[in-house]
């Protein structure tokens, strides 16, 4: 079963009431648990019953496209907390919030720098033009025009991300004027040399992450939650990752990356915040740091524009080539 | 394979008027371009380019034709964008010169692009000169029939001529047509008498035969459907008009080593599907045709294998793909089906650093003669602006296959600098 289905039967899971009924979650499992990622959705649906409806709807980009800690689910219709919340259900509870205050962007565009230093602090350039198109009911589809460098200059690449299904992916290469499906299962490999993996700058869906609040701090004098979040998609480069989450505006301030053995990897750190449309915030500065290699990368946001009345006949793999 | 053979068949010096006739038709239609920049205000003009410097070295001095061992090369492409206020309409042009040292053949001009481009959401138009690429395999793309090949461009290189075409394009987010109006035909470029790598035979151009063409309706057209379906891309297409890759006829002279050989366009009718699937680590491939002409028999083409890749291999950032790939043609052999019954094995090498480094190796393995034909190619950027990269090919075991036999002294390695901008 695709994980789509849950979306177009959002209704028939309102209408089910379902996010007090465990039965009808288990009826729910029975119709459409064949699934692996169903089932852990439903599973952990059930464990976060006070919060569930929400947890079956789904789930949003947090920031423009690429956020690492994204938090994105929509739609907290929410019964009330008899019980006592487990750290998992709060931790789950702030990432649909973050989701919430992203949703109904409807479509951004931006332009992307990339400064990428190495350990002996060489630098080397990336210059992009990123758009991204909401989409109701699924991932997002979001397009990177690259200008530098220059000998991938007019390179774009398509992405329709899914939850937990791997994304759907293509390359447009404007020399050959071929465009290429690629395979999206290589999440951990590095964005164009940088120190930004693919799952990194890849669309979030709060699908994507399990949850577990660890504690209340501050942070540069501002209050955070601090949540540690597990991938739940295949092929990532991580055991978990610690995020530290406005209180206030629920947008992260610093996520630590921990790889495959657990160990620290990187630090990413998010500054010079801003707000658009009264309502979505987006940093416009992004530090990671590699602790292993010493590399690090600064990724600059700038010229954010939001419902620029973009269609899906733009996010066509075959009109890749009217882009410059 | 047939390209591959194709591109070094060697040429009589007798295409002069030819070439010169491209010279005034590039130098008006330069000209114009100018003049038309000029007109216009110049800030809403983009552009992008490269030159690149190339140096090729034989392993053996030939036997056949000019005695040099080395050769330099220097080639620009630069693609002008202007904008129409309108906003959903373009003007791409794209001029290309090479110069080389040996090969006036070699030496050419031509527009991969001069192209008008208009779009309303869901429909396109393009007319003038332009490019297309279909298929989704490695080796060999035998559905990709718009373009004419630019052979002299190199074994390696899929450089193509530009081909007039109206374009029309209905894309939907469930599947795009495209339907193509072709009023001319291009002659594939051939190494001249001092290029190499090349057959001993001459191909003289000046012999070409387009009757087919010219003495026709004059108009080719074509028609595609590309579609994805989940993990599914796919493409069917039909062709009809003048095939842009010539048969040859050997033309004797007064002395036997005196061979010439003439290409001759026929007419064909082509259907093909090409299809990947995209699975997880795994890219599936397959292109396949079903042909029909005056110069040929009905016969089908068929391309299909796969690409592994191990993403992140020994904990590094690195990507190794594994690539193979079955080529068939069901027509007997013969000298200008060299692809048929054929095997590609490839390695492919990203180290994805942030100089981009990146490697391909591969092998065609003729199953019917065991001949193998190695190739290399490599590259990486130097700074933000500059790429270098080494490409090779090497011939072996050819003992039992007459045609590649010819190039067993042809091995080279070639070394290229570009500058893009």
């Amino acid at each position: 079963m695709k994980l789509a289905n849950w979306q177009t039967d959002k209704q028939f899971l309102n209408s089910a009431n379902c996010s007090k009924d465990e039965a009808n979650i288990a009826t729910l499992i029975e119709s459409y648990g064949k699934d692996m990622d169903s089932k852990y959705l439903i599973n952990q649906n059930i464990r976060n019953s006070s919060i569930s409806s929400s947890v079956i709807k789904r789930i949003r980009m947090y920031s423009g496209v690429f956020v690492t800690t994204a938090f994105v689910f929509f739609a907290t219709s929410i019964t009330t907390p008899l019980q006592a919340e487990t750290p998992e259900e709060k931790g789950l509870a702030i990432a649909i919030e973050a989701d919430k205050r992203n949703e109904g962007f409807v479509d951004t565009t931006a332009t992307m720098r990339m400064v990428l230093r190495n350990r002996a602090g060489r630098e080397s350039l990336r210059e992009m033009r990123s758009m991204v198109l909401e989409v109701t009911g699924d991932g997002d589809k979001s397009l990177t025009i690259f200008d530098e460098p220059r000998d991938v200059k007019g390179t774009a690449s398509l992405t329709f991300s899914h939850a937990t299904e791997p994304d759907d992916q293509w390359l447009y290469l404007p020399a050959l004027k071929r465009v290429k499906r690629i395979s999206s299962k290589n999440k951990s490999g590095p964005f164009m040399g940088s120190e930004f993996a693919f799952e990194d700058i890849a669309s979030q869906e709060v699908d994507k992450y399990t949850y577990k609040h660890l504690k209340d701090d501050t942070l540069n004098g501002r209050d955070v939650f601090v949540v540690e979040s597990y991938p739940a998609y295949k092929n990532s480069g991580y055991t978990r990752l610690i995020s530290w989450i406005d209180k206030t505006e629920y947008y992260p301030l610093k996520t630590e990356f921990y790889d495959r053995k657990n160990s620290l990897l990187k630090t990413l750190k998010f500054s010079e915040y801003n707000q658009y449309l009264s309502k979505y915030w987006r940093a416009h500065r992004m530090d990671m740091e590699n602790h292993q290699t010493g590399k690090s990368t600064t990724l600059s946001w700038a010229d954010f524009k939001f419902q620029n009345g973009l269609k899906s006949s733009d996010f066509n793999s075959k009109s890749l080539k009217r882009f410059r | 394979m047939k390209r591959i053979y194709t591109n070094i068949y060697p040429e009589n010096r007798n295409g002069l008027p030819l070439k010169k006739s491209i010279f005034v038709i590039t130098g008006l239609l330069l000209s114009t371009l100018t003049s038309a920049l000029a007109a216009s205000p110049f800030d809403s003009i983009e552009y992008r380019g490269n030159v690149t410097a190339e140096l090729l070295g034989f392993s053996q001095p030939a036997t056949h034709n000019g005695d040099h061992r080395l050769n330099t090369s220097i080639s620009t492409e630069v693609e002008f964008y202007y904008p129409f206020s309108s906003g959903n309409s373009d003007l791409v042009v794209t001029p290309f010169v090479r110069v080389d040292q040996h090969d006036e053949e070699r030496t050419h001009v031509d527009f991969r692009e001069f192209l008008y481009r208009w779009n309303n959401d869901n429909w396109e138009i393009q007319a003038g000169l332009g490019k297309v690429f279909w298929g989704v395999a490695e080796s060999v793309n035998i559905v990709d029939v718009i373009n004419t090949r630019d052979a002299v461009e190199g074994i390696l290189d899929n450089e193509k001529l530009g081909q007039p075409m109206i374009q029309l394009s209905w894309l939907r987010d469930q599947g795009s047509l495209d339907f193509l109006i072709l009023p001319g035909f291009r002659e594939q470029t051939f190494a001249g008498e001092d290029g190499r790598p090349r057959f001993p035979f001459v191909v003289d151009t000046s012999l070409a035969d387009t009757s087919s063409f010219t003495s026709g309706r004059n108009v080719d057209f074509a028609l595609r459907y590309t579609t994805t379906i989940d993990d599914w891309d796919l493409g069917f297409s039909v062709f009809d008009g003048t095939d842009r890759d010539p048969e040859f006829i050997p033309v004797f002279g007064d002395t036997p080593a005196d061979v010439r050989l003439q290409p001759i366009y026929g007419q064909i009718t082509q259907a093909g599907i090409d299809a990947q699937a995209t699975l997880d680590s795994w890219l599936l491939k397959f292109e396949g045709i079903f042909q029909s002409g005056d110069l040929t028999e009905d016969h089908i083409e068929l391309v299909t294998g796969f690409e592994y890749s191990f993403f992140g291999i020994k904990d590094t950032d690195a990507d190794l793909g594994i690539i193979a790939e079955y080529l068939f043609d069901d027509r007997d052999a013969g000298i200008s089906q060299a692809f048929q019954n054929d095997l590609l094995l490839g390695m492919r090498l990203a180290l994805n650093d942030e100089d981009s480094t990146d490697a391909l190796l591969g092998t065609i393995v003729d199953l019917d003669s065991q001949s193998l034909t190695f190739t290399f190619e490599a590259s990486r950027r130097i700074g933000n602006s500059f790429k270098i990269s080494a490409n090779a090919v090497v011939w072996a075991d050819t003992s039992e296959d007459p045609l590649l036999q010819l190039l067993s002294d042809e091995d080279y390695l070639e070394l290229e600098v570009s500058w893009f901008f």
